[in-house]
């Protein structure tokens, strides 16, 4: 037993300080020494020898249970071990048959006076391995003392013992479950994003066809408006244009003032479980943005934008045309206006007064229609200084509704049309457009400026390029001269060195 | 300013019967898809990050990475916009994924304890 357990000192601090290159296992490791730890406290006062501890994982107590009291029950012990030597012959004719040892050491048979009443007690201990266990639970002055009265005490540790036992089984199975929990989850969230990915497929695709059959097919107003419709060239050809899971495009054409319409769906990545789980923190929408290509002689100078009043404050700010040539127009006394929740950015207040007209105002704009008409209005932007391949655009944003709901915006998607023909026939003022006029001017020869500073600095940096290159070839060459001189000197110095040595060598 | 008008009109019946139809059949021009060029397409986020994630998995045995890069492999699969471009760097972050787990739960396996 001493060999045993002078071995056990060996394995357990190898077993725990083994370079097993993974946190998970030391971490399990730790776990079954406590969980042992546990176990032989509770053994050594009491109730080992309950069946369900045989043969209790056997090669994690080999590794780590004999490890144990050398951790934390030796040291006290070592100091008072006379008590349990000097145990003879009383305690060791309570020992029963050892059936089962839980450390797997089997103790040398011992049974001369096997006592079926006290076996929780002791019966399984060998007198050795008293060795290491608590002073208090083992060999209490009563034992000593009056050996009849020991069972019964030792009855009712053990029944105390028993209830702090229970939950062990428990325990190891959550723990086997802890040390699971990564999979579980992984694995049940991924079938939950694929499962996820399906349904919310099928949600956006819904959505867009909901918005494409209210007002892309027959007798509808986009087909009351416009010759074309569909991203193809036939009439049979596909209302939407699928880009990527959650965007939807819609194309129409054959308009006066126009050569085109495209309104592009940019639905929440419903298909895409964590982003929606991002939404749920961070709620967005699903907008439709309406482009509209203006023909070049159907579109005045206007550079106008409405929003509710922080949006329109941030596109004035970020916007490049209207930060240029808009500013935000107070509402006009004496005449109704937008909403107070809207601001108007317009390069002058008479572009501001014509395109918003009555109708409008009526219809959408107004504050009573607004409220019911107006929940999902973004943005509308109309300039002829757009950046990009179509300088003159009107650009509407709208938040879609859910599918089943999408006559709601019918009042908005009827703006589209609407403005198209306002902006195809609208003509500014001689006054007003001198001023834009001047303006533009302005901003060009700013552009133009900038352009040939940009130039100006891309010829001196080439310069300066060039300059170095010509730098470093002479360097190199110069280097390569060096270089030719130097062995021409240690030639030289050879040949001086040389018949020296002749000379000594003679 | 009352044809204009008329548009708001398109959904009653009775205004929508009008004379001048906006509509221009001889100015159609069909949908040109924009070329974009490869560099501005949006940048793969999640694939990034499922690299990264294998890596890391792979190199230092997380089995928490390696499956978080699975997650975000799938995340990826989900969002793929167009198949060749997007693909190299979904396979290359599925296949530090699977490294890792294979290293993790093969190379790693209950190891015999030594004994005495």
């Amino acid at each position: 037993m001493a060999k045993r357990s002078s071995s056990s000192l060996l394995t357990s601090p190898l077993s725990i300080f083994l370079p097993r290159g993974d946190a998970f296992l030391y971490l399990f490791a730790l776990l079954s020494i406590f969980s042992l730890l546990l176990h032989h406290l509770s053994a050594s006062s009491a109730a080992a020898a309950r069946p369900d501890f045989e043969g209790f994982d056997a090669e994690e107590d080999d590794e780590f249970s004999l490890g144990d009291p050398k951790d934390d029950i030796v040291p006290p012990l070592r100091s008072t071990p006379p008590p349990i030597s000097l145990s003879t012959s009383t305690p060791e004719s309570h020992h029963g048959p050892p059936d089962s040892d839980q450390s797997g050491i089997k103790s040398p048979p011992s049974d001369q006076n096997p006592k079926p009443a006290s076996t929780s007690a002791f019966d399984y201990w060998d007198e050795d391995e008293f060795e290491g266990i608590p002073q208090t639970s083992i060999s209490s002055p009563e034992d000593q003392v009056t050996p009849e009265s020991a069972p019964a005490g030792s009855e009712s540790d053990s029944g105390s013992q028993k209830l702090v036992e229970d939950p062990k089984p428990d325990v190891k199975f959550s723990k086997k479950l802890a040390s699971f929990w990564i999979e579980i989850a992984c694995v049940s969230f991924l079938i939950m994003f694929t499962i996820n990915y399906f349904t919310g497929k099928r949600e956006n695709e819904n959505l867009a066809l909901a918005w494409a059959s209210r007002f892309a097919t027959k007798d509808s107003i986009f087909d009351k408006n416009f010759s074309l419709l569909g991203v193809g060239e036939t009439d049979d050809s596909p209302l939407l244009l699928q880009d990527g899971k959650n965007v939807f495009k819609f194309y129409a054409s054959g308009r006066r003032f126009c050569s085109g319409l495209l309104a592009t769906m940019e639905l929440k990545s419903r298909h895409d479980l964590i982003s929606r789980l991002y939404n749920m923190v961070v709620p967005c929408k699903d907008e439709i943005t309406f482009e509209v290509y203006m023909n070049d002689d159907a579109m005045d100078q206007v550079v106008f934008a409405l929003a509710r009043k922080k949006l329109a404050k941030t596109m004035q700010k970020e916007m490049r045309d209207l930060q240029r040539f808009a500013g935000l127009v107070n509402p006009p006394n004496g005449r109704k206006w937008v909403t107070d929740e809207l601001q108007v950015v317009s390069e002058s207040k008479e572009v501001a007064g014509d395109l918003i007209t009555d109708v409008v105002l009526d219809q959408v704009f107004g504050e009573k229609a607004f409220e019911k008409f107006g929940k999902g209005f973004i943005s509308m932007h109309f300039s002829d200084q757009h950046l990009g391949s179509a300088k003159k655009m009107l650009v509407f944003k709208f938040a879609l509704p859910d599918a089943n709901k999408m006559a709601d915006m019918t009042r908005l998607v009827a703006l589209v049309p609407y403005y198209i023909d306002l902006i195809g026939r609208y003509k500014l003022s001689s006054h007003a457009r001198s001023k834009t006029e001047a303006s533009r001017s302005k901003v060009a020869q700013e552009i133009y400026k900038e352009l040939q500073n940009a130039r100006q600095e891309a010829l001196q940096k080439k310069k300066a390029e060039q300059r170095k290159k010509l730098e470093e070839a002479e360097t190199k060459l110069s280097a390569e001269a060096l270089r030719k001189r130097e062995a021409k000197e240690r030639a030289r110095q050879m040949k001086k060195a040389m018949p020296k040595m002749k000379m000594t060598k003679a | 300013m009352c044809v204009v008008s008329t548009n708001f009109g398109y959904r009653d019946r009775e205004m929508a019967s009008q004379s001048n139809d906006p509509r221009l059949p001889s100015a159609a021009r069909p949908y040109k898809p924009p070329v974009i060029p490869p560099q501005e397409l949006p940048v793969d986020y999640s694939g990034f990050i499922a690299v990264i994630f294998g890596v890391f998995g792979a190199m230092f045995r997380y089995k928490a990475c390696s499956w978080l890069a699975i997650i975000f492999c799938a995340q990826s699969l989900a969002n793929m916009r167009n198949i060749e471009n997007d693909l190299k760097q979904i396979s290359m972050a599925m296949m530090f994924g699977i490294m890792g787990l294979v290293t993790n739960y093969m190379g790693l396996g209950p190891r015999p304890s030594p004994k005495s």
